[in-house]
């Protein structure tokens, strides 16, 4: 369960950006901003990597006080960056990557909407649920 | 079959979103894909009555039940309920329970609520029927993708089919 997703365009704006509870959000939009940095990063050193799995997943970004970063890069450069509260220890590695796959596998169907221009900011119904199953539950 | 169709409903995507930037008003939109339709159905019809070998419709009531089971199964891959809606027996409505067209159109934009998608089907319809010399009026009746429960075609056939010696005459 995430604090906060986000989808961030190549040119490392966002395009989409959730976070619960919603008062934290401008804090939550630091960490991200931040955090775009090291996938930035990550992904240089990946150089010319394959296309593989293994290398769009780039795992924990960085951890602070409270909060683990995990970040994701699509082969368009397309980065998805998933923020979960470090309490949360039951979370698992393979379950951050088939998060981070369902977010893809989301984000090409908002690509393959003829309405949608790549680049817009996504305003997507099926999009907020997907997302919204990922998200902690506020009580 | 299957391989090519995700590439159509990206090309039939493209199409209305470029008749979107095109044109202002969602009428002319409409129009434009009921005219292209129509040039593509007075030709598939060939196509149609090639692959399929049925035999002649005897009554609209067949022809109704041709489009639905035997047309939009052979090109979209889907079998839409066919039922006739009036008592004179000439206007049918076709319930689409999928539509592949759609499969990737969440909702339709906010200054584009007039727009029926899949104009385009009617026109075939249409074009197809008038090269069989049956005239009728195709229209989307109920559009899920305008918040509708489900998404209806409705026939309806302009003259009767004896009535074709007439129909030659007449023009």
């Amino acid at each position: 369960m995430a604090v906060c997703i986000a989808v961030i365009a190549k040119e490392n704006y966002p395009l989409y950006i959730r976070s619960v509870p919603t008062e934290n959000e401008l804090k939550f939009h630091y960490t991200v901003h931040t955090s775009l940095d090291v996938v930035d990063e990550k992904i240089s050193a990946m150089g010319k990597a394959l296309v593989d799995q293994r290398e769009l997943y780039l795992g924990l970004l960085y951890p602070t006080e409270d909060y683990k970063v995990y970040g994701y890069v699509t082969n368009s450069r397309v980065k998805f960056v998933m923020v979960v509260d470090s309490s949360n220890t039951a979370l698992r590695d393979n379950e951050i990557r088939s998060m981070f796959r369902k977010l893809h596998n989301s984000y090409t169907d908002i690509m393959c909407n003829p309405f949608y221009n790549p680049g817009d900011r996504i305003h997507s119904r099926a999009f907020d649920n997907m997302v919204n199953s990922m998200m902690m539950q506020v009580c | 079959a299957m391989e090519s169709r995700e590439l159509f409903v990206l090309t039939y995507g493209a199409l209305v979103a470029q008749l979107c930037k095109d044109y202002e008003k969602d009428e002319d939109v409409n129009t434009f894909l009921d005219r292209m339709g129509y040039g593509i159905g007075v030709r598939l019809i060939d196509d149609f009555l090639a692959r399929s070998a049925v035999k002649k419709c005897r009554s609209y009531s067949e022809t109704a039940d041709m489009i639905a089971q035997v047309a939009f199964k052979m090109y979209l891959g889907v079998t839409p309920s066919v039922s006739c809606s009036n008592t004179a027996g000439n206007e049918f409505s076709l319930i689409l329970d999928k539509n592949p067209l759609v499969d990737f159109v969440e909702e339709l934009p906010a200054e584009r609520a007039s727009l029926c998608y899949c104009n385009l089907l009617c026109g075939v319809i249409r074009g197809a029927l008038e090269m069989v010399h049956l005239a009728a009026e195709v229209t989307f009746l109920r559009d899920r993708l305008k918040g509708d429960a489900v998404t209806e075609i409705g026939i309806t056939f302009l003259r009767k089919a004896e009535d074709r010696n007439e129909l030659v005459t007449t023009t």
